[in-house]
């Protein structure tokens, strides 16, 4: 064996290590980003990793004959799996129960192979060396190897390929050590030819793997959120995008921001309290949209409430609000209530069909970018609501923003007044969308704003709600069409309005 | 007949025209075959994954009637006071209007398994959608008649300061339509994106035309074009326009802008399935000046439509009429017995039996071009049929799963583009208030206005599926790059007779005057054919007409 091979095996622990490594990172990553709480899961990671290292070391010593060809395969393996577990975990983080388990059954299969790796290729250069040389080398490479990989993973990869390409590139690269490994080796190695196409075949998957890899987590979407895509699901209806940042958790539908975690409470009790404190007796809440359940956590608050019907067309959607830990922590567990009734409908067509009263109505559906959501601002839509209207009950819309789009605020306004409504107005501040307005709509104008409210608001005061009622010459109303099916105007005017600020 | 040189005898012409006819069918149907037969060596393979057939109004009971095919004799017979023939909007509206007035001893016969006429629908997974006429226009507010019906099924929900309210379910969704034009999709089918300022000039001016003309009236009093069609002046001013062909027309006005002529060509084949070298002015103003209706809450020229397009008013006109009716049921001759009643000859399609009905008076909501074959032998009538001309339609119902998005504008409810043979895809689902669902039912009308009609029908008949694929999927195509992968099903269908279509001097000619006209006092005739063009407020008029005429033989005043 000439001195080219032995080189060759002490870049190939080089290599191993490196990747080795950045499995471990990522692995932590990952965890980190889905399930929060980063020194836990980076702590847990790191003991289940090294343990199935100790493990594969263990092992290693029941491999006995063909032991080069044996590293080749394991290589192949370790490629094959540690390029697609990010890809794994992240399909499989609907599902929180299952997702531990997956995500731990990799980091331990990928330790244990990787922890065969380096006593076979020591093995396989123990007669090349003395042991105090080999011992030497090897850990030496193993060691800037994880140097390297500790550098390269935050500083270049994760910013220039995120997680998932960057597991298919270490995947790539860990099977061209075993292909390069068996060419170089062919001549003491049994079936050559069936390992090295089993290696070819394998970094063409892995390839394959890593240009898709934009249809799995949509890398551009990446790109255009500032935070870490933790979550990516494109139901029948919407794109589902999670995001995170430190302790910051932001959702938007369709690349609109639908909460921020740090200050969707300014949003969710400007919307739910100024209305539901002034009905005492109210009894049963009608919740459209707001499929995350935050309305409804502050609707709970009450406990003169004896049932709420969320209506939200995404089953997607209110499963994850059901189901994921963080989001779980974030609603407080609403949607699981035994008090609440989801129903994964359309709103329009459950309308139309319902015939239940209300005593207080949320109606928080996306903003009327498009002409389908568009119908849900209709005057149409407005008259199904006041038929499920309980008498002296109160509606609330959420009706985008009055100072920014102050024509379609008030589009809503008129709209309302059109079926016959009476409405009051209001908007708050919340951080992350800037100024907000909403639309209380009743029967009779008996609307008389709360002494009192709960304990615990944030933001909700007897003091802010004179604020909130009170707009300023610049978000003051301006007169509008009625928004209709066969009009529309509402869409028209959020288009115009919106576009001069995005 | 007026306006022909003498020196071509009616003869000579049926004679040429008889020859070439069979010259340029035999052209055309042999150009289809042989098409045909490349296609099956060659078939095209990016269309293996669209799923569907052709299907059409009953040909075998047309053949039965056509080709005179051998029918067993009766083995019924029984008496009604009035028989109602056809089961399309008028003779539906004839039905109910009868029903209206308390007279009820009538039947109503449909050879087809449905009612409706041209205003058919079908259904599938994804929604409701038509097979022929998908929309009307909000009615004329004098038309109290069509109001009328409007109220009770719920179309105008009541009204304000004395203006109908409609039903905003029914009134087309917004976006309405779009053009794709210069590469782009712009709003309105009025050619406006990258046009240069003397056609918009020109297209500003013709509108300004017929807003004169909307408000014209005729020495009579009565508005110049009028919906019905009969309610229209008498004054000579305005019907000379009938003498000559729209093209002329605009021509005269010196209106030249090719992309006016386009628009007006597509409206013309829109609504009548030729263009304006085949209609007369009368016609082709008629389409814009005819429709004053205002409402409470929509604009005027507002249009009504439903996923299942016209087929949603069949449903509520047959609702009326009950048990009444016979689907199934084909009437092969029509004579008078000794009495002077009227003898119907049966054939129960599904039965294969015939039988016999006499009546005291027959109301004909049937075409003339099926008149004519159900009275040859029996009764003469002052008509000469070659002067009605039929336009023959092709419709396809598009199931996709996507629709690629283009520049400009996004879907909307008529979906045009500019320059090509089709009139555009309607989306059946634009009615639902449900969020949008990515799969989708698009209803493409391709009128088949290139050859003359005798000849487009024969050639209709002969293309097969995949030929019928092969003229759609370009134009799609070119409308949607990349669609043709996101096609599921293309349901087909194929009207060899349309619509009536309102040739030069057909609607103030001699001919519909003598076609309208009633025999004996008990064989009324009820038809769009009959007013020339085919539009769901004609047919519902011709329906009460007839109605009304029979109702006068029982000395019935009807209700106004």
């Amino acid at each position: 064996m000439n001195k080219k091979l032995h080189a060759l095996l002490l870049i190939s622990v080089f290599v191993v290590a490196t990747c080795g490594l950045i499995y471990e990172l990522i692995a932590g990553t990952l965890a980190s980003y889905l399930l929060g709480d980063s020194v836990t899961q980076f702590s847990t990671i790191i003991g289940v990793y090294l343990f199935s290292m100790g493990i594969g070391s263990w092992v290693s010593k029941y491999f006995e004959k063909n032991i080069i060809s044996w590293f080749i395969q394991l290589e192949i393996l370790v490629g094959i799996v540690g390029g697609t577990s990010s890809t794994i975990l992240f399909l499989v983080f609907e599902n929180i129960a299952s997702f531990r388990i997956i995500l731990y059954s990799l980091v331990g299969i990928t330790g244990i192979l990787v922890g065969l790796e380096i006593p076979l290729l020591m093995r396989i250069l123990k007669d090349r060396y003395e042991f105090k040389d080999l011992v030497s080398k090897v850990f030496t490479f193993d060691y800037i190897g994880a140097l390297l990989a500790s550098l390269v993973f935050p500083l270049l990869l994760i910013p220039y390929l995120g997680l998932v390409k960057t597991s298919y590139l270490v995947g790539i690269l860990n099977v061209a050590v075993a292909l390069i490994v068996c060419v170089s080796f062919k001549k003491e190695i049994k079936a050559a030819i069936y390992l090295q196409t089993s290696a070819v075949i394998s970094i063409l998957a892995l390839l394959a793997g890593f240009v898709y890899a934009g249809v799995i987590t949509n890398f551009s979407e990446s790109l255009t959120y500032a935070d870490t895509i933790i979550y990516s699901k494109s139901t029948p209806y919407q794109r589902i995008i999670l995001t995170k940042k430190g302790k910051v958790l932001r959702l938007f539908l369709n690349g609109n921001l639908q909460f921020s975690s740090d200050d969707e409470y300014r949003y969710h009790e400007a919307l739910v309290h100024p209305g539901l404190q002034a009905l005492p007796n109210a009894r049963n809440v009608l919740v459209m949209g707001g499929g995350d359940g935050l309305a409804v956590r502050e609707i709970l608050k009450y406990p003169n409430i004896q049932s709420v019907t969320l209506v939200d067309l995404d089953k997607g959607m209110t499963g994850l609000f059901k189901s994921n830990r963080m989001l779980l922590s974030l609603n407080k567990s609403s949607l699981l209530s035994p008090k609440v009734k989801v129903i994964n409908a359309d709103a329009f067509t459950w309308l139309r069909q319902d015939k239940k009263k209300f005593d207080f109505m949320v109606i928080d559906f996306p903003d009327p970018s498009n002409y389908s959501v568009g119908k849900l601002y209709t005057n149409s839509f407005y008259k199904l609501a006041k038929g499920v209207l309980a008498p002296g009950g109160i509606m609330v819309i959420q009706a985008t923003s009055p100072y920014v789009a102050p024509k379609s605020f008030w589009t809503v306004d008129t709209t309302l007044r059109s079926v016959g409504l009476h409405t009051i107005p209001y908007h708050n501040y919340v951080p992350s969308f800037g100024e907000w307005g909403y639309i209380m709509a009743t029967e009779n104008p008996v609307y008389k704003k709360p002494a009192v409210f709960l304990p615990g608001m944030r933001f909700v005061t007897k003091e802010s709600l004179d604020l909130m009622f009170y707009f300023p010459k610049d978000m003051a109303k301006v007169k509008t069409e009625v928004n209709k099916l066969n009009n529309q105007v509402l869409v028209k005017y959020f288009e115009d309005e919106w576009s001069s600020v995005l | 007949m007026s306006g022909r040189p003498f020196y071509k005898s009616a003869g000579l012409i049926n004679g040429l025209g008889r020859r070439s006819f069979l010259f340029k069918a035999g052209l055309v149907t042999t150009g289809i075959f042989l098409n045909g037969c490349i296609r099956k060596l060659n078939p095209n393979s990016a269309y293996k994954s669209i799923k569907g057939n052709i299907k059409g109004p009953n040909a075998k009971a047309g053949h039965i009637l056509r080709d005179k095919l051998p029918l067993p004799t009766p083995t019924g017979i029984r008496e009604v006071k009035t028989l109602i023939i056809g089961s399309g909007i008028s003779g539906l509206s004839a039905a109910r209007w009868l029903k209206k007035h308390g007279h009820h001893d009538f039947e109503l016969l449909e050879l087809e398994d449905h009612v409706g006429g041209n205003s058919h629908s079908g259904q599938n997974g994804i929604s409701a959608y038509p097979l022929g006429a998908h929309y009307i226009t909000i009615a004329n507010n004098e038309d109290t008649l069509l109001t009328g019906f409007l109220q009770d099924c719920d179309v105008i929900t009541g009204f304000e300061n004395n203006l109908p309210v409609y039903n905003e379910y029914y009134l087309c969704f917004d976006p309405e339509e779009r053009l794709l034009i210069n590469g782009q999709w712009q709003e309105g089918i009025v050619p406006d994106f990258g046009l240069h300022e003397n056609d918009r000039a020109q297209i500003k001016k013709f509108f300004a035309l017929i807003d004169e003309l909307k408000k014209a009236k005729g020495s009579d009093g009565k508005y110049a074009f009028d919906i019905p069609i009969d309610n229209s002046s008498a004054d000579d001013r305005y019907r000379a326009l009938d003498r000559v062909t729209f093209k002329e027309y605009l021509h005269q006005q010196n209106l030249t802008s090719v992309y006016l002529l386009w628009y007006l060509n597509y409206c013309c084949k829109d609504d009548y399935g030729q263009k304006i070298d085949k209609v007369s002015a009368w016609a082709g103003i008629h389409y814009f000046a005819s429709r004053r209706g205002k409402a409470a809450n929509a604009e005027s020229n507002a249009v009504l439509t439903w996923p299942e397009g016209n087929g949603w008013l069949t449903k509520k006109l047959a609702a009326e009429v009950g048990d009444h009716l016979r689907k199934g049921n084909m009437c092969y001759s029509i004579s008078y017995n000794q009495q002077g009643k009227v003898v119907a000859g049966i054939y129960d399609i599904t039965r294969g039996t015939t039988s016999t009905i006499i009546a005291d008076n027959v109301i004909m909501a049937t075409p003339q071009f099926v008149n004519q074959r159900l009275f040859k032998d029996t009764i003469n009538r002052p008509i000469d049929y070659t002067g009605l001309n039929y336009s023959p339609w092709f419709i396809a119902n598009i199931t996709t799963n996507r629709l690629p998005q283009a520049k400009g504008a996004g879907l909307c409810w008529d979906n045009v583009a500019y320059d090509t043979p089709s009139v555009g895809y309607v989306n059946a689902g634009q009615q639902t208030v449900k969020l949008a669902n990515e799969k989708r039912v698009l209803t493409w009308y391709l009128p088949l206005c290139d050859h003359e009609p005798r000849v487009a029908r024969l050639a209709a008949y002969t293309r097969t599926y995949e030929q019928w694929l092969d003229m759609m999927m370009p134009e799609l195509e070119y409308m949607h790059p990349g669609i043709t992968a996101a096609i599921e099903n293309v349901e087909c269908w194929v009207w060899g007779h349309g619509m009536i279509y309102p040739a030069v001097n057909y609607i103030w000619g001699q001919n519909r005057k003598a076609a309208q006209q009633p025999i004996n006092n008990n064989l009324f005739f009820a038809h769009t054919d009959l007013s020339g063009v085919s539009i769901f407020e004609e047919a519902f008029h011709q329906g009460i007409h007839a109605a009304n005429q029979v109702l006068a033989v029982y000395g019935k005043q009807p209700n106004k």
